[in-house]
Parts: C-alpha cells; sequence; structure tokens
C-alpha cells in the first residue's frame, strides 16, 4: 500500500443477485496514487466488484469507504455527486455520446455543474490537447479510431480532476499497438500525477505494470 | 438542462426526432384542421341569413289560399300580430328586430312576388341598399318600387317607369340585383312596409286565411347575440306555436345535412381521438427513443449526473420536439386549410324562407346559397394547438424521464 494513506478500503462485501452470490467478503484497500489491477477469469465477478467499490452499484452487505466516505450509507443523489467528484470511468467500449463532439464528451459531466461555457470548453480542450487529440476535438466518436475514442473516454475520466480512476477492461476492444499507448498514459496518470488507478483486466501481461495485482476467483479475493 | 447536448442530440438523431415530431405533427394537423372546418361549416351557415342582415328568422305558416287572385299571403307566411312583434322584441338576446311583410300578387297579366322592407333599419331586407345597380334604394314615406333586376329586364322594366301591382301604381325608382344578395325573401319587387301591409290589409284572400291589421307583418328579421341564438330560438318556438319557422344558423348546419356530418359532437371526438393519437404516437416513439439510449443515460449517471439533471435533459428534448410537431401541425393545417378553401358549398335554402309560387317558371327549383367555404385558422385554434404541444411534450418527457432516470449505471453498462 502506498505510505500516503488509503483512497479506498471495503470491508466484508458482499453482493447477491438472488441466491446467486456474486461477490463473497471481499475486503481491499487501496492506497492513494497506487495502480492495482483486479484479475480473474470471465465470470469471477471483477466488474460487479468494481462496480461496488465504485458506487454504482450497492452492496448486499458489507462497506465501502472513497476517501473516507461510506458510499454504501450515501443516497443515490449524493453517490453521483460523490461519483462526478472523486472517481472516473473507463470503459472497455468507451461509451462515448454519439451525439456529442470529442471536446463535449469530455465536458459530460461538467454539464450538470454551474459554471461558463468556455470554462468547460478549455478544460475538455487542455485535456484532449494533453491526449494529443487536439486536432479531433470538433469530431464526432463516429469519426474516431478506437485507440482515440478511449483517449477521450480517459479525458473524460479525468475532467473533474477525481482522486481514483476506475478501469473496466480499458484495451479490450483495441488492437496491441493501441493497448501500449493506452497503458502508456494509465502509467503516467499514476506514476507522474499520483492518481489512483483501479484496473480489471483477465490479460496478466497487462497486470505486471501495475503496482499490485488482485486475484479474483468465484467471488472471492484469492490474492 | 445542457442546450449544446439537447441541440446535438436533435440534430444528430435524425430519424428519431423526424419520427416523433412527424407523428406528433399530423395528429396536430388533424386536430386543427377538424375545427377549423367545423368552424367554417357553421360560420358557412351564418352566412344565408347575414346575408339578409340578421341571425334568426321567424315567420308562420298557415293555410293555401283558396283564390289565386290579387295579393295572398304564401302558406309558409301567415300573419305576426304586432303584439308579438313588441314581445319578440323585449326577449333575452334580441338586439334588433327587421319586420317585412312578403306578399304574392295574381294580377290579371303578371304574377309578383312582393316584398315589403323597413327602408331605414339596419336589421333585414334594407341591407339590399347596397345591392342597387341602378337608381337608388326606397325612401322612407315614399309609396314608390325597386324591381329584382332579371325581372326588369325580362318584362322591360325601366328605372323612371310605373309598375302596378294590386291596381295601385308605383314609380320604379331602382333595380336591385338579388343575385348579389340575400337567397332568402327574394322577391320581383320590393316596396316600403306600410305599402305592403296595405296590400295585404286590403287584401279579401289575406283577411281568409289570416287575419291581418296594417300595423302587423309576416316575415321578422331578428338580430342577436351570438352566444344566445339557440336559447333565443327554443324561446320563439314557444311564444309562437307549433307552426312557427325559426331559421337559425343552427337549422342550416341542420340543412347540410351529411356533409356537415362534423357537427360539434362529431367535431369534439374526432378532436380527442386526433389528441389521443397524438399523444400515443408521440409517447410511443419517444418511448422507443429513450429505451434505445439507456446505455446513454448510463454513462450519464456514472460520469455524475444525478436523477433530477436526467429528467430535465429528457423533458427538455421532449419539449422541443413536440413544440416544433406543434409548429410543423400547424404550418399542415395552414396549407390544407388553404386548399380546403377553396372548396365550394352549396347550402340549400328551404322554400318555406323564400316561398315562390311553383306554378310559375323556376317556382319549383331549389334555392341555394353557394360560397366559398370560409376555412382559417383563427390564432386562438393555432395558440392551442402549440400549448398542447408543449404540454404533450412536457408530460411526456417527464413521464418518460423520470422512468429511465430510475435505471441503474451498473445495469446497463455490464453488458459490453
Amino acid at each position: 500500500m502506498n505510505s500516503n494513506g488509503t483512497i479506498l478500503r471495503s470491508t466484508d462485501l458482499n453482493k447477491k443477485y438472488g441466491e446467486l452470490e456474486v461477490v463473497k467478503s471481499v475486503s481491499l484497500s487501496i492506497g492513494k496514487g497506487e495502480f492495482v489491477c483486479l484479475t480473474g477469469k470471465s465470470g469471477s465477478g471483477k466488474t460487479t466488484l468494481l462496480s461496488l467499490l465504485s458506487g454504482l452499484e450497492q452492496p448486499t452487505s458489507g462497506h465501502v469507504e472513497l476517501d473516507g466516505k461510506d458510499i454504501c450509507s450515501a443516497t443515490e443523489d449524493e453517490l453521483a455527486l460523490f461519483r462526478r467528484e472523486n472517481v472516473g470511468f473507463i470503459f472497455q467500449s468507451f461509451n462515448l455520446i454519439p451525439t456529442l463532439s470529442a471536446w463535449e464528451n469530455v465536458a459530460l459531466p461538467l454539464f450538470p455543474v454551474k459554471m461558463k461555457g468556455h470554462e468547460r470548453k478549455r478544460r475538455a480542450t487542455e485535456l484532449l490537447e494533453r491526449m494529443d487529440l487536439g486536432q479531433r476535438m470538433d469530431h464526432l466518436p463516429s469519426a474516431l479510431s478506437g485507440g482515440e475514442k478511449q483517449r477521450v473516454a480517459i479525458a473524460r475520466a479525468l475532467v473533474t480532476h477525481p482522486k481514483i480512476l476506475f478501469a473496466d477492461e480499458p484495451t479490450g476492444n483495441l488492437d496491441s499497438a493501441t493497448e501500449d499507448a493506452i497503458m502508456e498514459i494509465l502509467n503516467r496518470l499514476h506514476t507522474k500525477e499520483g492518481l489512483a488507478v483501479l484496473m480489471v483486466t483477465h490479460e496478466a501481461e497487462l497486470a505486471k505494470s501495475a503496482d499490485r495485482v488482485i486475484r479474483m476467483h468465484d467471488g472471492e479475493v484469492i490474492s | 438542462m445542457n442546450l449544446r447536448y439537447l441541440r446535438n442530440e436533435l440534430y444528430y438523431q435524425k430519424r428519431r426526432t423526424l419520427a416523433a415530431v412527424i407523428g406528433l405533427s399530423i395528429g396536430i394537423a388533424l386536430l386543427v384542421i377538424l375545427n377549423a372546418l367545423s368552424m367554417a361549416y357553421r360560420s358557412a351557415a351564418r352566412v344565408p341569413l347575414q346575408e339578409i342582415g340578421a341571425d334568426v328568422t321567424v315567420q308562420r305558416s298557415g293555410n293555401v289560399p283558396k283564390d289565386l287572385t290579387g295579393a295572398v299571403f304564401p302558406c309558409s307566411a301567415v300573419t305576426i300580430r304586432n303584439e308579438e312583434v313588441k314581445r319578440i322584441e323585449t326577449l333575452p338576446g334580441v338586439r334588433g328586430v327587421g319586420k317585412a311583410v312578403l306578399l304574392w300578387v295574381f294580377d290579371p297579366n303578371r304574377a309578383w312576388i312582393v316584398l315589403g322592407v323597413e327602408e331605414q333599419n339596419p336589421v333585414g331586407p334594407s341591407i339590399l341598399s347596397n345591392s342597387v345597380v341602378q337608381g337608388r334604394f326606397l325612401k322612407e314615406g315614399k309609396p314608390e318600387a325597386l324591381v329584382e333586376v332579371s325581372y326588369a329586364r325580362q318584362y322591360g322594366i325601366k328605372v323612371g317607369g310605373t309598375i302596378s301591382v294590386a291596381k295601385r301604381d308605383y314609380p320604379v325608382v331602382g333595380l336591385v340585383d338579388a343575385s348579389r344578395a340575400a337567397k332568402i325573401a327574394v322577391a320581383n319587387v320590393y316596396l316600403p312596409l306600410s305599402e305592403a301591409q296595405s296590400l295585404a290589409a286590403s287584401s279579401p284572400q289575406v283577411q281568409a286565411v289570416s287575419p291581418f291589421t296594417p300595423v302587423d307583418v309576416n316575415l321578422l328579421f331578428i338580430k342577436a347575440d351570438e352566444g344566445r341564438i339557440a336559447e333565443l330560438s327554443s324561446a320563439l318556438r314557444t311564444m309562437m306555436g307549433k307552426d312557427a319557422t325559426i331559421g337559425t344558423p343552427e337549422s342550416f348546419l341542420k340543412l347540410l345535412g351529411s356533409l356537415f356530418a362534423l357537427s360539434d359532437k362529431f367535431t369534439l371526438a374526432a378532436s380527442l381521438i386526433a389528441i389521443l393519437v397524438a399523444v400515443l404516437i408521440a409517447f410511443k416513439t419517444m418511448a422507443g427513443n429513450i429505451v434505445e439510449r439507456e446505455r446513454e443515460i448510463g454513462v450519464l449517471k456514472a460520469v455524475g449526473w444525478n436523477n433530477r439533471n436526467v429528467v430535465t435533459q429528457i423533458l427538455a428534448e421532449s419539449v422541443v420536439e413536440c413544440f416544433m410537431a406543434g409548429i410543423l401541425g400547424l404550418l399542415i393545417a395552414l396549407v390544407a386549410a388553404y386548399g380546403l378553401s377553396f372548396l365550394k358549398i352549396h347550402i340549400p335554402i328551404p322554400w318555406e324562407m323564400s316561398p315562390r309560387p311553383h306554378f310559375l317558371p323556376g317556382g319549383g327549383d331549389q334555392l341555394f346559397n353557394t360560397l366559398r367555404l370560409p376555412v382559417h385558422v383563427p390564432w386562438t385554434l393555432a395558440s392551442f394547438a402549440v400549448v398542447l404541444s408543449v404540454v404533450v411534450g412536457g408530460v411526456t418527457g417527464a413521464l418518460l424521464g423520470r422512468n429511465i432516470s430510475r435505471i441503474k449505471p451498473s445495469e446497463v453498462l455490464r453488458h459490453e
């Protein structure tokens, strides 16, 4: 664990869908600025655990503390606000809004925030330039390559200055060259900017770049 | 609510937007045009009476004259006593009463349809003064005649000449083109009311059928408050008895028969169906669109939009779409109304309202008042249609937005 403290902690976390136990008694913690990989076979409960830890889903029992706040007792609106202010998401299939341009997609989390339109655009533009997408700002997602889409998604995840980044198979839909580029960005965010990253992957090779690897099997953390 | 997102969503999802807008606009257009048509027919039904400067006509049926010589009353218009006229003038909703006497005069060499009119009263047949094509209209207190222009042409009657009606001579002071005026109470000769009353009172044939004094009449034209015509018609029927013929815009509406199946009830029912269909189309299309966007809404919630943000966005999109549909529907209705305004309708004039001896040439022909259907979309109806569209958008958007905002982002984002 990073010596700077803990950003995320779960205690005896369980999730059931009917009789099916998907996550079983998971207790873990992630330090500030730590890069952790969550690996396991398909169906082992990785994505569900990620949803529980990020506040996208409520556990059946147990607790999750994100930056010292128990997110399991929060209302839906409080959770939405909490996610906006503390968490960034990157998904396997990018999940960009098809009708919004690259910069508008990046600014999407800021739309409900009271701020001037040009300030939103400035923040989005700045991030896209950092992702080497300065020339693609006004393009719709349909005009971007897979790697570009994922870089836009990363920029969107960073636009609210989150404390932790949750990435669910972020390179799953990309070729190996693009995969390397995305991993390089994630590593840079972790090493240079001190951002905590929890990445779900089933590729052992990708997990090597993490500070720590958590393995799951049948809903349980096995190492 | 983000305007940029709203604009992009409507612009880039053209198929979705067009489906919702066109679907609702058809319903709105249907609603507007049905109501405009109904109003047009209603307005057209007022024309025959308006042309004679009235909203209601009153007459009374009686017996057929036994002897067709001299001045007689048509069986559809017998005496209305002066006392009855005075009582009618005091009925609620009456704004003015015009009096007339309609006579058939059978002279040895010629038959006349004579209408005695009040020269100065703005209610009733004095409106014919606008249709004088030669000479002048009747002057008050002067025993003179006005002749219908085609009748004058047929019998070589000229302004400045003299005609003899029921053995009384009248100088012809003008010719009137009745085809440009009313189809009700059309006559060949127009005399001052007092002259016609005098002719009727002195005729044994009139007195034999229906006792008449020189202050009585046999035709009344009433100007009434538009909203009280039905009430007035009912009061007149009660007062005048079962032999009365009360002509109202409503009675002309009924004469339009199957063509005017668009009665109040039909229009109301059809409008309700149009609204219902419009709402269902809007709801179904938008619900389909929303379902397609479940994943998108999941993303919005994942990146920090709360339920209210989502509902507001969906509501705004829905209101704007429905507003556009309202405007488009209105435009469609305006174009359709313009097209329909070229339609001509023929309003049949009941024989009782313009009685002619059936044995005279053309006497048995049905008279029609032909006019272009006055279809137009009043601003009140247009505003109602647009407001209704916005309300439909608001309700639809609020319901769908509320429903979709409840989805859990983890559920819709789980399946990659």
